[in-house]
C-alpha cells in the first residue's frame, strides 16, 4: 500500500471513530460514535487563518506572527516614541535572532557542510580509477542535496515531498537524496549523466534545504509544524535526534603546558587536515629538548629534526629558535651537543636518523612498496607528510614547517624561563565547539571514501574479465550498493556512535533524543555543549568557570552531580564560526604591508618590536607595526573585504598577531566603539524601527561586529554607553546576554544566589506546560501537558525573545508566605483545594503505545482480530475487550482500566517455515494482545494506524489521563524552590487578605534566610505590583522594574509598599499577629508526581534467577530492607524481625521433588507411576507427602 | 470587676445588621452585636456550605473540539447556573423519587454545537439549554451577565467540529468541589485600627505613612493619643463584603448561610439532647449527619471499581486485576506462576 497522507481521504489512515467518554469526576459513559475528524492538517489551516488575520494588523511587514514578535521595538514602543540609544540598543538583540534564529550554529553549520563541504570532499575524492584498465576512469563532476521527499520516489505521484511531522508519526527519516554528476568511461566514450541518487541525507529541522525553511507561520501551521520550534536537529527513524556540540581543544594550534612534577615543559599541536589527524609534541626533557610523535619510537633531538629540515648551520638554527637574547641561547645551546654525539651533521645524516626511528606501520606494507625504502625516505615521508601535517611541504621545501617546528621550541624555551606563560588548557579561546555539520562531514567523508573503494573493487572484478557480454557500464554499479551511505548516517544519526576509520575516531553518545518535556527542554537541549573530558576524573580546572566564557556561555545553566561544569550551555548571542577560506586573508595581509617570514632570520624575527603574523596558527609574516597592522585589517574586515567571522588579535606576550578563519570559534557580536563614541546612533536605531536596516546592515556596515573569545581578551568592552572611556574599542548590545536561553527565564536572577539560579535552569526542563503548537497532532512516548497554562506575570526580554510566554509552563499562583498548620515544613506547600478545583496545576499525561503489523518469509502475517463473544456475558465481549471495535483497536474516546486490551493482535503459530513447497506452516495463530498495564485508568486518545518506509504497518494508540493536583506532588517557583504538596486546605480554612482574597499556595518562610533567593520576592512585588497596574511587569537580569516604582503602585492601590499583607486566619476568624508576604509567583508543576511513584506490596511476583521478590515498581517489586535498615534491626536486636525480613519473606522458596520409589515395596514399577512427591521448604527443613496412584 | 459571660446574650438589641451598599452581585454590610466565632462561622458557612447548582455529569455524544473530553466537562462544571429557590430541588442522593435522578433532583442541559462556517466558532455558556422538567423555572439555567448576552467561553470550534453533550446539574456545596461556591471571596474585616491589637503592626519607620488605613477606618473612632489599652475588649462590628458568583443573588446567599448554620447547630442541639437519653452509643449522629447538606457521591452508577474491598484507590480502580497479576512480569517475560500472557481475567 502507498504511504498516505495522513489527511487523505481513502485508507484506514487514522482510525478514530470516537465513542463516548466520560465525564469530570464519574464513570458515566454513553455511547453514541461519530466522526473524529481524521484530517488534523485542516483542523489546523483554520486556526492558523485567525493567527494570521490577527498578526496582519500587529506588523507592517503583514507576513506573519513569528516575525512579527521578532520585529524590534514591538515592547511597548510606538513608532513615534523618542529614542534613547543607551536603552535601545537592546533591540539589535531581537534583531540578532531574527536574523539567526534561536539555534543558529547548528542551522549555519548544518547549512555550511551541506552546501559548501560537501562539495570539497567530493573534489577531494573525484576520481574512481581501476587497476586493471589504466584508461578507465570515473569522475564525480558535482554534488547536491535534495529536498526531503519520500524514499519510494514516483514521478507520476504530485505530492512527494515529506513533512517532518509525517516523518514523526510514520516512524521515517527526515532526508533528502545525495545527488551527483559523473563522468565515466563506457568503453571507448566519456559518458556524462547527471543527477544520480548515491544515499539519502537525514536533513536538519529549519536548514537551508529543510521544507520549513522560508516558510510562514501559516504554511509552518499547514504541514502540522509548529513555528516556534527552533530545529536544529534530525528525525529518524520516526524519533527526533539531536547532535550535541562537542568541546574540543583547538586543533593546528600550538598549546604550551608544563608538568612540575616531572619538570617538563612541552609544546604540543594537535595536526587536522581531510586525510590525517596526529598529534607532535617538542618537549623538555632533562633540559634537552626533543620532538615526539606517534610515527617515531621514540623523542628525536630537536637539533636533528631541524637538521633534518634543512636548516644545517648550527648559528641559523640557534637564532631562529633563541634570537639574539643571551639566556634563550644558553638554554638551548646544549641541544647542540646530542647531535654531535651521534655524529650527526648534515641533513643526509639528520633524515637518517629520523627514519631509522619511524614506526613501519601496516600502511606501508599494504600498499606493496616496491622494496624496504631506505630510511632516508622514511624519515623524509615522515616529515613531510606526517608529523605536523596542516603545515604543507611543497616540492620538499620545509622552511615553512621548520620555522614552526623553530616558534615551538620557542615557546617551551619562553616557558621554561617564565612559567607563566603555560597556556591554559581551560581557556575558552583555546576551545573549539564541533557541530554537527562538522561531524556530518567526517561520517560523510568516511562513507564516500568506503563507498567509493567498494565501487572500484566491483568495476575491477568486472573489467578483469575479458570478455564481457555486454558493454560495461560503471553507472549500474554504483546504483547496486546506493544504500552504503544512507545506511551510515542513518545508523550513525540514531546510535550516537560516531566511527571515523580514518581517524581511527569512535565516539559514543554523541546524539541524544530531544527532550520534549516541555518547550524549555527542547530548547536548552539544543544549546547544550558537552565536553570530551571524562566525567569521573575528579580534576576542577575543566569544571570551573572560566572568565573569558563571559558573554559566550552561560555562567548558570549547567548540570549539578558527576557532569557538573563539563555540560554547558551558549549564552544567548554566541554564534559559532564556520570554516572560511585564508586565502583572501593571507592577500590581505601581504597587502597590509608586511614582511614574509619564509625570507626571516631568527635575529629579524626576535628583533625588539617585530611581531609575527600567525594565520591559523601558521606563521605567515612579520611586521614592526603590529597595532597599526591590527586597525588597518579590522578596517577591512569591517568594511567586509574578509568574512566578519575571521578575528584578529596581539599576543604581547609571544610578540605575535594572530589571524584566525577556522571553524568552532565561538564568537558574538559587539558594538564598535569608534574615537569614545558608541557607532549605533539613533539615526541607525530608527532605520532598524522602521524596518529599513536589518542586523546585517549594521554588521555590513561596521556599526557591530563579531569578536571571537581571543580577540574579545584584547578588547576593551564597555558594559553600558555611560562606562565609555577613550581606551574603549566595544560595547556590549545587553548585559543580560551573559545568560542563555533557560537562564534567560529567571526574574532578577541578579539579586539570586549563584547555586539557586543553576538549580532553576535544571528545574525549568521539568516543568509541565505548553511543549509546541502542534502538540496535539503528535504522538510521542510520554507527554505532559498543561491544562490551563498562564504567561508569568513577570516577565524577563529573554522569555518574550524565545516565546516562552507562547509556550509556558506554569501558572501564577497568589502565594502567602507564612507558616500553616505544620504540613508545610521541609519545603513543603500548602494548597488551595478551591483552586485546584478551579484548574490550579492541572495537567494531563499522554502515553504511546505502539506495535508493529509484521509481515513474515512464509507469507504469513500478524492480525488484528474482533474481541471474541463471552458466552457467559449474554454473547457480548468479555470485559478485558470490552472496549475493542470489530477491528480488534481499541475505540477512540473510551476508558480503559488495567488489564484491558486495545489492540488486538494475533501473531502466526509458526513464523519460520519457508513458505516454499508444501512447508506453509499450520494456520494458527496465537494471541499477542497489548494490555495496559498501569493501575491508573486512562482516556483513548488517538489510534493512528499507518505504514512505515518499509511497507510495516504501524499502529499507535495514545492514551490520555488527566490530573489534579495531589498530596506529594511536586512545584517549583523559579528560583530553584522547589517543595512538594503537603497538605490541600479549604477554601474556608485558608488565610485570607481583608478583601477575602485567599492564596493558591502556601509556602513556609523557612524557605527564604538559607537561600537568600531575594529575586523570589521582588518577582512577588512586581507581580503583585503588575496585577493592581495591569501590567507584565519586566524582572530581567541586571535590568527590570525598579523595585522603589514597584512599591510605589503598591501604595497607590492601598498596599503596603513592602507587598506584605494584613491577613485574617480563616479558621478562627481572627487576625494574624504577624503580616504576611503575600502577592503572585510564577509556580512550575514539575513532571514528578506521586501517581507515577507510588507502589506498595504484600505479596508478590519473584525473579527467576534467584527466586527474590522483583525489583522496582514496573514489576510489583518488594521494597528492599538494605543495609542501613538490616543495620538497624541489628542494633536493636529484633532479631526475629529480622529473620522474617531477610529469610521468609525474601528467600524462603518451596519445591516440588520426585523422590525414587521404595524399591522393595514396588519392584518393578515404572518410576512415573508412582513417585513421592515432596515439598521441601527453602529454608532447609524438608516434608514429604505420599502421592498416590496416578 | 465583674465578668459575665452572658452579658452579649442577654443584650437587649441582639445582632444586628446594616447594609452599606449593595448591588445585583454584591452586598456589603456590617455585623454588629455577635462575636468574633459567630462571625467567622457566618463567612465559612457563606463560602463553603450554601448549596447551588452546578453541572455535575457530562454525557458526550460527540466531541471532535481540540480539547479533551475530560478538560470540556471540568469547564462545564465551572459555568455558574441560576440556583434560585435552589431548596426546591433535593439532593440527588437523598431524592425519594428515584434511584438515579430525576427531574426533582437534578436538571439535564444540553449543549449541541458544529461549526459550519469557515471561521472560528465559540461555544458560549448561552448554547446551554435546559432539557426537560425542572423543580422550578429558574433552577439550572446559565446565568449570563455581559451585556452581550452570550456567558462565559466553553470552547472554540473550527469548520467541521462539533460538540454534543448531555449535562445533569446538580446540588451540590462548595466543601465538595469549588463549582459549587456561590461567591467568589467573601470580605471580612474587624477593628480596622487595631485597637485590639491582634495584630502587630510591623513597621519600618511610621506605621501611619506605611500601612494604608482600611475604608471602614472612617466608621469607627481612632485611638485617642494616650488612651490605655482595654484588656477585656472584644471585636464587635465585622464588615462583611459579600460577591456573589451569579447563581444567587447576595442577600439570597447571606440567607442560606444563616439557615445553613441554623440546621448545623439544630443537628448539634438534636444530637446531643437525643444522646442523652439516647441509644447506647450515645449519639446516632451517623444518620443523622447523612441528612446534613452534601454533595451527590461520585460513581453513583455503580461501575466496577466500586465494588472491590478498599484495595484499591477510589477513582483510580485498578481492582479487577488480581493483586499482582497484571503487571508483574519479570523482565524476561515470565511471571512466577509460569509463562502466562494473559492475565488477571482468563
Amino acid at each position: 500500500m502507498p504511504p498516505k497522507k495522513k489527511a487523505s481521504a481513502a485508507g484506514p489512515v487514522e482510525v478514530s471513530a470516537s465513542k463516548a467518554a466520560a465525564a469530570e469526576n464519574t464513570g458515566e459513559t454513553e455511547a453514541g460514535g461519530q466522526d473524529a475528524g481524521t484530517d488534523n492538517t485542516k483542523r489546523k489551516r483554520t486556526r492558523t487563518t485567525k493567527a494570521a488575520a490577527k498578526n496582519e494588523s500587529d506588523t507592517h511587514k503583514g507576513d506573519d506572527s513569528f516575525s512579527a514578535l521578532l520585529e524590534p521595538f514591538y515592547g511597548g514602543k510606538s513608532l513615534t516614541d523618542p529614542i534613547n540609544t543607551a536603552e535601545d540598543k537592546w533591540n539589535l538583540l531581537p534583531a540578532f535572532l531574527k536574523v539567526k534564529g534561536l539555534v543558529k550554529q547548528h542551522i549555519d553549520s548544518f547549512n555550511f557542510f551541506i552546501e559548501h563541504e560537501i562539495k570539497e570532499i567530493v573534489r577531494a575524492n573525484r576520481r574512481v580509477t581501476s587497476d586493471v584498465d589504466a584508461s578507465f576512469f570515473l569522475e564525480y563532476t558535482g554534488i547536491r542535496v535534495g529536498e526531503p521527499e519520500r524514499l519510494d520516489y514516483d514521478d507520476r505521484r504530485p505530492q512527494n515531498e515529506i513533512t517532518p511531522n509525517e516523518c514523526r508519526l510514520r516512524d521515517m527519516t527526515y532526508a533528502a537524496p545525495i545527488r551527483v554528476d559523473i563522468r565515466y568511461m563506457r568503453g571507448k566514450v566519456i559518458v556524462g549523466r547527471k543527477n544520480i541518487a548515491i544515499g539519502r541525507m537525514p536533513i536538519m529541522l529549519r536548514s537551508s534545504k529543510c521544507r520549513l525553511s522560508g516558510k510562514n507561520d501559516r504554511q509552518m501551521a499547514h504541514m502540522n509544524e509548529c513555528a516556534l520550534d527552533p530545529g536544529g536537529y534530525f528525525i529518524v527513524n520516526g524519533t527526533e535526534k539531536v547532535i550535541l556540540v562537542q568541546e574540543q581543544l583547538s586543533k593546528n594550534r600550538v598549546i604550551v603546558e608544563a608538568d612540575p612534577k616531572k619538570g617538563m615543559v612541552s609544546a604540543s599541536v594537535t595536526s587536522s587536515t581531510h586525510e590525517r589527524k596526529s598529534k607532535s609534541y617538542v618537549m623538555m626533557k632533562k633540559e634537552r629538548i626533543y620532538l615526539q610523535h606517534n610515527i617515531l619510537t621514540e623523542a628525536v633531538p630537536i637539533v636533528i629534526v631541524l637538521k633534518a629540515m634543512g636548516i644545517q648551520s648550527d648559528h641559523e638554527m640557534l637564532l631562529l629558535v633563541a634570537g639574539t637574547d643571551s639566556t634563550y641561547q644558553d638554554e638551548f645551546a646544549v641541544n647542540f651537543e646530542e647531535a654531535s654525539r651521534l655524529k650527526i651533521f648534515s641533513q643526509q645524516q639528520a633524515l637518517d636518523h629520523i627514519g631509522s626511528k619511524v614506526k613501519m606501520g601496516g600502511r606501508n606494507k599494504a600498499q606493496g612498496a616496491p622494496q624496504r625504502r631506505n630510511h632516508i625516505s622514511d624519515g623524509l615521508e615522515a616529515l613531510a607528510n606526517i608529523i605536523i601535517t596542516h603545515v604543507p611541504v611543497v616540492g620538499l621545501d620545509f622552511r615553512p614547517k621548520a620555522l614552526y617546528v623553530c616558534f615551538m621550541v620557542r615557546r617551551v624555551l619562553m616557558a621554561m624561563h617564565d612559567p607563566s606563560l603555560v597556556d591554559d588548557r581551560d581557556y575558552v579561546g583555546n576551545k573549539r565547539l564541533e557541530l554537527a555539520g562538522q561531524l556530518l562531514s567526517l561520517l560523510f567523508e568516511d562513507l564516500f571514501k568506503k563507498f567509493n573503494v567498494d565501487l572500484k573493487i566491483n568495476i575491477d572484478k568486472v573489467l578483469k574479465k575479458q570478455n564481457r557480454a555486454m558493454e560495461f557500464d560503471a553507472f549500474n554499479h554504483m546504483q547496486s550498493h546506493g544504500n552504503y551511505i544512507t545506511l551510515g548516517m542513518n545508523r550513525a544519526i540514531s546510535t550516537g556512535n560516531w566511527s571515523v576509520k580514518r581517524f581511527k575516531m569512535e565516539r559514543a553518545g554523541v546524539t541524544h533524543v530531544l527532550s520534549r518535556l516541555s518547550y524549555i527542554s527542547a530548547l536548552g537541549m539544543m544549546t547544550r555543549i558537552s565536553s570530551q573530558f571524562e566525567k569521573t576524573r575528579k580534576v576542577s580546572g575543566p569544571r570551573a568557570l572560566q572568565p573569558s566564557q563571559f558573554g559566550m556561555l552561560c555562567p548558570s545553566d549547567t548540570p549539578e552531580g558527576e557532569a557538573c561544569g563539563l555540560v554547558k550551555n551558549l549564552a544567548l548571542m554566541t554564534h559559532i564560526t564556520t570554516n572560511d577560506d585564508d586565502e583572501p586573508v593571507k592577500k590581505l595581509v601581504s597587502a597590509l604591508g608586511v614582511e614574509d617570514i619564509i625570507s626571516m632570520s631568527g635575529k629579524e624575527i626576535y628583533e625588539a618590536g617585530a611581531y609575527v603574523v600567525f594565520v591559523n596558527g601558521t606563521p605567515l609574516a612579520l611586521t614592526r607595526q603590529p597595532k597599526d597592522f591590527l586597525n588597518s585589517f579590522r578596517k577591512y574586515r569591517r568594511m567586509g573585504r574578509v568574512s566578519e567571522f575571521v578575528s584578529i588579535f596581539i599576543n604581547h606576550h609571544t610578540n605575535s598577531v594572530h589571524i584566525a578563519t577556522d571553524e568552532g570559534r565561538i564568537c558574538r557580536p559587539l558594538i564598535v566603539v569608534d574615537n569614545g563614541k558608541s557607532k549605533v546612533t539613533k539615526r541607525s536605531l530608527e532605520a532598524l524601527r522602521r524596518g529599513l536596516m536589518n542586523f546585517d546592515d549594521f554588521l555590513h556596515r561596521g556599526i557591530i561586529e563579531y569578536v571571537d573569545v581571543n580577540e574579545e581578551n584584547d578588547s576593551n568592552i564597555a558594559l553600558y554607553e555611560k562606562e565609555i572611556n577613550p581606551t574603549t574599542t566595544h560595547l556590549e548590545i545587553e548585559p543580560f546576554t551573559i545568560l542563555g536561553a533557560v537562564a534567560g527565564l529567571i526574574p532578577y536572577p541578579h539579586h539570586n544566589q549563584s547555586p539557586r539560579n543553576t538549580y532553576q535552569c535544571a528545574m525549568g526542563k521539568q516543568a509541565i506546560g505548553v511543549i509546541a503548537y502542534n502538540q496535539l497532532s503528535r504522538i510521542d512516548t510520554l507527554l505532559y501537558l498543561m491544562v490551563y497554562p498562564q504567561q508569568p506575570m513577570v516577565k524577563t526580554r529573554t522569555i518574550e525573545l524565545i516565546h516562552y510566554d507562547k509556550l509556558p509552563a506554569g501558572q501564577n499562583a497568589t502565594v502567602a508566605v507564612m507558616s500553616y498548620s505544620g504540613y508545610d515544613i521541609e519545603d513543603a506547600l500548602v494548597l488551595n483545594k478551591a483552586s485546584c478545583d478551579r484548574g490550579f496545576g492541572r495537567c494531563q499525561v499522554f502515553r504511546k503505545y505502539a506495535t508493529q503489523i509484521r509481515s513474515y518469509a512464509n507469507k504469513s502475517s500478524d492480525r488484528l482480530v474482533s474481541p471474541v463473544p463471552d458466552e457467559k456475558n449474554k454473547g457480548l465481549p468479555s470485559k478485558k475487550h470490552a472496549i475493542l471495535t470489530h477491528e480488534g483497536l481499541a475505540h477512540v474516546g473510551e476508558k480503559i482500566v488495567a488489564g484491558q486490551v486495545f489492540i488486538n493482535k494475533e501473531t502466526p503459530a509458526n513464523t519460520m517455515s519457508t513458505g516454499i513447497g508444501s512447508d506453509f506452516g499450520s494456520n494458527d495463530f496465537k494471541p499477542a494482545p497489548m494490555t495496559y498495564k498501569l493501575h491508573d485508568f486512562s482516556y483513548i486518545d488517538k489510534i493512528m494506524v499507518s505504514q512505515t518506509e518499509n511497507e510495516i504497518m504501524v499502529v499507535k494508540v495514545q492514551t490520555r489521563q488527566t490530573r489534579r493536583p495531589e498530596l506529594g506532588d511536586k512545584f517549583s517557583s523559579r528560583h530553584g524552590q522547589k517543595g512538594v504538596v503537603g497538605i490541600i486546605g479549604n477554601q474556608e480554612d485558608m488565610p485570607f487578605a481583608d478583601s477575602g482574597v485567599t492564596p493558591d499556595i502556601i509556602m513556609n518562610p523557612h524557605g527564604f534566610p538559607s537561600r537568600m533567593t531575594v529575586g523570589k520576592m521582588l518577582e512577588l512585588l512586581s507581580g503583585k505590583a503588575g496585577v493592581l497596574n495591569g501590567t507584565l511587569e519586566y524582572g530581567t537580569a541586571f535590568g527590570g522594574s525598579n523595585v522603589d516604582d514597584m512599591g510605589e503602585i503598591l501604595v497607590k492601590n492601598g498596599f503596603s509598599y513592602s507587598g506584605k499583607d494584613f491577613v485574617t486566619s480563616g479558621i478562627t476568624g481572627e487576625s494574624l499577629p504577624a503580616y504576611i508576604f503575600f502577592g503572585p509567583i510564577y509556580y512550575q508543576k514539575l513532571k514528578h508526581m506521586v501517581q507515577d511513584k507510588m507502589h506498595s506490596r504484600s505479596r508478590g511476583p519473584l525473579a527467576i534467577l534467584t527466586r527474590q521478590p522483583t525489583e522496582g515498581r514496573s514489576r510489583d517489586g518488594g521494597l528492599r530492607l538494605g543495609e542501613m535498615e538490616r543495620d538497624c534491626l541489628i542494633a536493636y536486636g529484633a532479631s526475629q524481625l529480622l529473620l522474617e525480613r531477610l529469610m521468609l519473606s525474601s528467600d524462603a522458596h518451596q519445591v516440588d521433588i520426585w523422590v525414587v520409589p521404595d524399591v522393595q515395596e514396588h519392584e518393578g514399577c515404572d518410576e512415573d507411576d508412582d513417585a513421592i512427591c515432596g515439598q521441601v521448604v527453602g529454608t532447609g527443613v524438608a516434608e514429604y507427602e505420599r502421592v498416590g496412584e496416578t | 470587676m465583674e465578668y459575665d459571660p452572658m452579658i452579649m446574650d442577654t443584650e437587649a438589641t441582639g445582632p444586628s445588621v446594616k447594609i452599606t451598599e449593595a448591588g445585583s452581585h454584591h452586598v456589603d454590610f456590617e455585623l454588629q452585636g455577635v462575636d468574633l466565632a459567630f462571625a467567622n462561622s457566618l463567612r465559612r458557612v457563606i463560602l463553603a456550605e450554601v448549596p447551588i447548582m452546578a453541572i455535575d455529569l457530562v454525557e458526550f455524544s460527540a466531541n471532535t473540539s481540540v480539547l479533551a473530553d475530560e478538560f470540556i466537562a471540568h469547564r462545564l462544571g465551572l459555568v455558574p447556573l441560576n440556583s434560585k429557590n435552589v431548596d426546591d430541588v433535593a439532593y440527588s442522593r437523598d431524592c425519594d423519587l428515584c434511584n438515579d435522578r430525576c427531574e426533582n433532583c437534578s436538571v439535564t442541559l444540553s449543549l449541541h454545537a458544529r461549526c459550519t462556517g469557515d471561521d472560528i466558532m465559540r461555544v458560549y455558556a448561552r448554547d446551554l439549554v435546559v432539557d426537560g422538567g425542572r423543580a422550578n423555572q429558574w433552577v439550572g439555567a446559565p446565568v449570563i451577565t455581559d451585556p452581550e448576552g452570550l456567558g462565559t467561553v466553553i470552547c472554540k470550534l473550527r469548520k467541521g467540529q462539533e460538540l454534543n453533550v448531555k449535562c445533569i446539574a446538580k446540588k451540590g456545596i462548595a466543601k465538595e468541589h469549588a463549582k459549587w461556591a456561590p461567591t467568589s471571596a467573601v470580605g471580612f474585616e474587624y477593628d480596622p485600627h487595631n485597637k485590639l491589637r491582634h495584630t502587630d503592626l510591623w513597621f519600618e519607620e511610621d506605621a501611619t505613612k506605611e500601612w494604608p488605613k482600611s475604608k471602614y477606618a472612617d466608621w469607627e473612632e481612632p485611638p485617642q493619643e494616650g488612651e490605655p489599652f482595654d484588656y477585656d475588649a472584644v471585636p464587635e462590628r465585622f464588615y462583611f463584603e459579600v460577591e456573589s458568583v451569579g447563581n444567587l443573588e447576595p442577600d439570597a446567599i447571606i440567607q442560606q448561610g444563616i439557615k445553613v448554620l441554623q440546621q448545623k447547630l439544630a443537628l448539634v442541639l438534636q444530637t446531643v439532647t437525643e444522646g442523652e437519653g439516647g441509644d447506647a452509643n450515645g449519639m446516632n449522629g451517623a444518620d443523622d449527619y447523612n441528612n446534613g447538606p452534601r454533595s451527590p457521591d461520585t460513581g453513583m452508577n455503580g461501575s466496577g471499581w466500586q465494588a472491590d474491598a478498599g484495595y484499591t484507590t477510589p477513582g483510580y480502580g485498578g481492582g479487577n486485576a488480581s493483586t499482582w497479576g497484571a503487571g508483574a512480569a519479570t523482565p524476561y517475560g515470565a511471571t512466577p506462576y509460569g509463562q502466562n500472557h494473559s492475565n488477571g481475567w482468563s
